[in-house]
């Protein structure tokens, strides 16, 4: 126990140093988060974060063809252009989509950063849209996004329980239907509506807040300074929904709350999740004893700026497995509203606070962990995020637990739907 | 290209010049109409030789309207000529109407592939 103590010391005072992250408004209103890193680490990176996830979208699927428009031709230079220039930098320039956010990456070598930034804003100030490079570029990216979701249960099922969850807003796709309702002008309007200047933020690592606020007050002067369009807040519905598909036979079951994500609901998932810290070696998990042979179960807790989900997908050969390994996975979060022992509870916030500290040191990590805080203005400094696990104890995860249990229950079923369960089946 | 729609030309040059383009107008009119291609219905875009790699990737640019409407004007011809005489006049092609379509299609393809030449073999020099 002493030990422990001097170790966790030692760990907090460690984290103090590597995270600190300091966000300030840049001339023209763009949010601007220097991330501190090791000084010795020789990559840096920078992300440009745009309010412009497909909650925000205004045709079905249009934030993910703006997504896969980026680094096509600007003003400044064309699609190849973008490639090889870069090849010579020898960065790696990378586009994402989220519910909430559009994040334009590059990943560089040190004393790079101005040429990357001004790849990744010649995006948001003078991307051309041009009628061929859709049709020959971007309208197959999109297809293959909508075949790859299509072709795998996890993605479906976590799709479908977004949208029975929040219905509008958060419960909008991030993939486009098979048969997009969109054009070239939708993609543009879009695109002018979401980049403006109090809609971005840039968060970089390995680079000096100072140079970085003046290398964005630059770079981003000509975007429009219109307001972004907005999101009416999240309401969490919950239901079951089932579909016919092929692949493994899936189910997610999940809860959900509004407001700010909280530190027990990622203790609950890690709770549940069954995965062992030892490969090859069965969890400790409540559930990880009790799975039936040929099933499989992955906690899923996702954070968003005014609602999460938290729940569990278990996927499985037969429905059959499925059935038995759902009943484990509810009898287990029953379980954990009545109360659930300090040991599980201290390995659970343990696991968790881990999973957010290992992330955060990644590029995509660090994006995920602060983007909706700079928006919101409330601290982003990772280490406040990792310090709101130390106030998780038994009494608070139990009572955050029974009140997720508390609400309507998100139920999906994937694949066969004869044999696959119904939520009143396995007892939710 | 030495010849053809993408040779040097002083258009631009006779265009910015008000007084030029007043004398040039009626005569470069003169000249399109003597040339007949607008009695059987054509623009001037429609004679662009085609057979070559960047003129095919040009035409694939075209809007699914104006890859008709050059298809049809390209029939109507065939058969005027079938038939060894322009069409009514009506259907002749107006000055106005014969604006270049597909001239711009093609100078960005060209533009494009002395890009690739030029990123193909460039010289980087480390200072």
């Amino acid at each position: 126990m002493f030990t422990a103590a001097r170790v966790s010391a030692a760990r907090t005072a460690a984290g103090k140093r590597s995270f600190a992250t300091a966000v300030t408004e840049a001339a023209n209103g763009v949010k601007v988060a220097a991330v501190e890193k090791a000084s010795s680490a020789p990559t840096a990176s920078l992300t440009v974060l745009v309010k412009a996830g497909s909650r925000f979208e205004s045709k079905e699927g249009v934030a993910n063809a703006l997504k896969n428009f980026a680094f096509k031709s600007t003003a400044k230079r064309t699609a190849l252009g973008t490639v090889r220039e870069s090849d010579l930098y020898g960065g790696v320039l990378s586009s994402s989509l989220g519910r909430e956010h559009l994040a334009l990456s590059a990943e560089f070598l040190k004393g790079d950063e101005a040429y990357f930034l001004d790849v990744l804003a010649s995006f948001i100030t003078s991307a051309k849209f041009t009628r061929h490079e859709f049709s020959e570029y971007v309208a197959p990216v999109i297809e293959s996004d909508t075949a790859a979701a299509a072709a795998s249960p996890a993605i479906q099922a976590i799709e479908l329980a977004h949208n029975i969850a929040f219905r509008q807003g958060l419960g909008a796709s991030l993939y486009p239907p098979s048969h997009p309702n969109f054009g070239l002008s939708d993609i543009q309007d879009y695109a002018h509506s979401v980049f403006t200047q109090g809609n971005i933020a840039v968060i970089g690592t390995g680079i000096e807040q100072a140079k970085l606020a003046e290398l964005v007050s630059k770079a981003f002067a000509q975007a429009s300074s219109a307001a972004g369009p907005t999101s009416p807040a999240s309401k969490y519905f919950g239901g079951e929904n089932r579909v016919a598909g092929n692949g493994p036979q899936t189910a997610f079951i999940g809860f959900g709350t509004t407001g700010a994500p909280s530190a027990e609901a990622a203790a609950l998932a890690a709770y549940l999740s069954p995965a062992p810290s030892v490969k090859w070696s069965q969890g400790v998990s409540p559930i990880a004893a009790a799975l039936p042979q040929g099933s499989s179960v992955q906690s899923v807790y996702l954070p968003y700026s005014d609602a999460s989900l938290v729940g569990v997908l278990v996927q499985g050969h037969s429905a059959a497995a499925v059935k038995e390994a759902g009943k484990v996975v509810v009898d287990a979060v029953k379980k954990a509203a009545a109360g659930a022992s300090a040991e599980e509870v201290a390995t659970a916030v343990a696991k968790a606070k881990f999973a957010a500290a290992s992330a955060a040191d990644a590029r995509a990590g660090i994006v995920d962990a602060i983007g909706a805080k700079i928006f919101s203005g409330s601290d982003a400094s990772i280490a406040s995020a990792l310090a709101a696990f130390d106030a998780v104890d038994a009494s608070a995860f139990s009572k955050a637990a029974s009140s997720l249990i508390a609400s309507k229950p998100t139920y999906v079923a994937v694949g066969d739907l004869g044999a696959l369960p119904y939520a009143d089946e396995l007892g939710l | 290209m030495v010849f053809g729609p993408l040779s040097v030309s002083l258009a631009p040059y006779i265009q910015s010049s008000k007084t030029l383009s007043k004398w040039v107008t009626p005569v470069a009119n003169w000249y399109a109409n003597a040339s007949r291609y607008r009695q059987y219905g054509f623009k001037y875009d429609d004679l662009v030789m085609e057979e070559t790699p960047s003129v095919q990737r040009a035409l694939d640019r075209l809007t699914l309207r104006e890859t008709y409407d050059r298809a049809y004007r390209l029939k109507r011809a065939s058969q005027a000529s079938v038939l060894h005489k322009p069409l009514e006049k009506d259907q002749w092609t107006k000055s106005e109407e014969d604006v270049r379509y597909l001239t711009p299609h093609i100078s960005n393809v060209v533009a494009e592939d002395a890009e690739r030449q030029k990123w193909d073999t460039i010289l980087v020099k480390k200072n």
